[in-house]
């Protein structure tokens, strides 16, 4: 079953070790979280954390989308950013006595891989200013605005050079190490 | 206790109070599966707002069960109800 | 401490006004498709606001860490949530409301 896992990802077994391995401190944190300190509350939590890793090596095999460290450490404050300007954006508009509104829907076709990248891009659209997705097709994306006369293309296009950055996609060789 | 806190729970009570009235307005479905989508954020607030104000850390995990729940919730009725009963619609249409 | 606690209140309160003009935004917009715009947004930075200021007045890191991650649950959730709302309103052609 391994073999056969290890032929259809490409991965050598030290690879597959290394990344169950950082699979499990990450759930291991997750399972610290929701139970605190209790010793007696990883009799359940260390099968659990085994479980997800199986499952999560089985839904999101490796190689489908490389966090870069750098890269979110750059996107973060971006993003806090941005949805804060798009909650404060929204506030002006439900209180204005006017109808600050003029929708319309706009068409986006994204270089982006499918897998990770793309989800995580038809995601973050939703909580930009302005934007929402409501369809994905293949790689093109349908978004609903919410005020035609913003700048969605240059926001669109700025996210999604920055989710790329997040993702190694522009430089694919520096993180190989 | 801190009334401060509870104080601002009721505030988040009286939000989803107000949006009610989106379920008696509708006009769909989805409209009116929104307004529940808004008890699980304010649901998720409120506990958070009383875990502090009443010094009770557990209503913290009963906060990330309602964050569960109000995901699970919307993508059911998506998947489920809103599409099935508009295929029961067609299918009576066919026939 | 005492300013830090009062520094969370006052996140605390900013919040609040983000979940009430959420509720307006259901309550007020024309169509589906904005009134997800409203409920998403605001609702989101709404429960930002919450946790850092519950963060400020929290007196552990786990409970911190613990506030960010139920924020980051809920944050997924309601994208895809919204997301999945607004795809299978466009499938059933409901046309979102427009300028006249």
């Amino acid at each position: 079953m391994i073999t056969n896992y290890l032929a259809a990802h490409h991965l050598r077994l030290a690879d597959l070790a290394g990344i169950a391995a950082v699979r499990f401190v990450i759930f291991s944190t997750v399972w610290f979280l929701l139970t605190g300190s209790e010793m007696k509350s990883w009799l359940v939590g260390i099968p659990a954390v085994f479980f997800a890793v199986g499952l999560s090596l089985y839904l999101s095999p490796p190689g489908c989308g490389k966090l870069s460290f750098v890269g979110g450490c750059f996107f973060i404050p971006f993003f806090l950013r941005q949805s804060f300007l798009s909650g404060i954006d929204v506030m002006r508009r439900t209180l204005s006595p006017q109808r600050l509104i003029n929708p319309g829907l706009v068409s986006y076709t994204t270089t982006l891989p499918p897998g990770a990248p793309l989800i995580f891009f038809v995601n973050t659209i939703s909580l930009l200013p302005g934007t929402l997705s409501a369809d994905l097709q293949g790689n093109t994306v349908t978004i609903h605005t919410i005020d035609q006369d913003l700048p969605i293309w240059t926001n669109i296009q700025n996210l999604e050079g920055r989710i790329a950055v997040l993702f190694n996609q522009h430089e694919p060789k520096e993180n190989n190490l | 206790m801190s009334f401060i806190h509870i104080a601002f729970a009721l505030i988040l009570l009286l939000a989803i109070a107000a949006g009610l009235f989106r379920i008696l307005a509708g006009p769909t479905a989805a409209d009116r599966m929104m307004a529940a989508q808004l008890f699980g954020t304010c649901g998720v607030a409120i506990m958070l707002l009383l875990a502090e104000g009443m010094e009770s850390p557990v209503l913290l995990d009963i906060a990330l069960v309602f964050a569960i729940l109000a995901a699970m919730a919307t993508i059911t009725f998506v998947r489920r109800a809103w599409h099935s009963s508009e295929n029961v619609g067609e299918m009576n249409e066919n026939t | 401490m005492r300013i830090l606690n009062d520094i969370g209140l006052l996140f605390i309160g900013i919040g609040m006004l983000f979940f009430i003009s959420g509720t307006i935004g259901l309550l007020r917009f024309p169509d589906i498709y904005t009134r997800l715009h409203a409920m998403t947004k605001a609702d989101n930075v709404g429960l930002g606001l919450l946790v850092l200021g519950l963060s400020c007045q929290a007196d552990s890191w786990q409970t911190v860490a613990r506030l960010i991650f139920i924020w980051i649950l809920v944050l997924i959730a309601s994208s895809a949530s919204c997301h999945l709302v607004a795809r299978s309103a466009l499938q059933k052609n409901i046309q979102p409301w427009s300028r006249p």
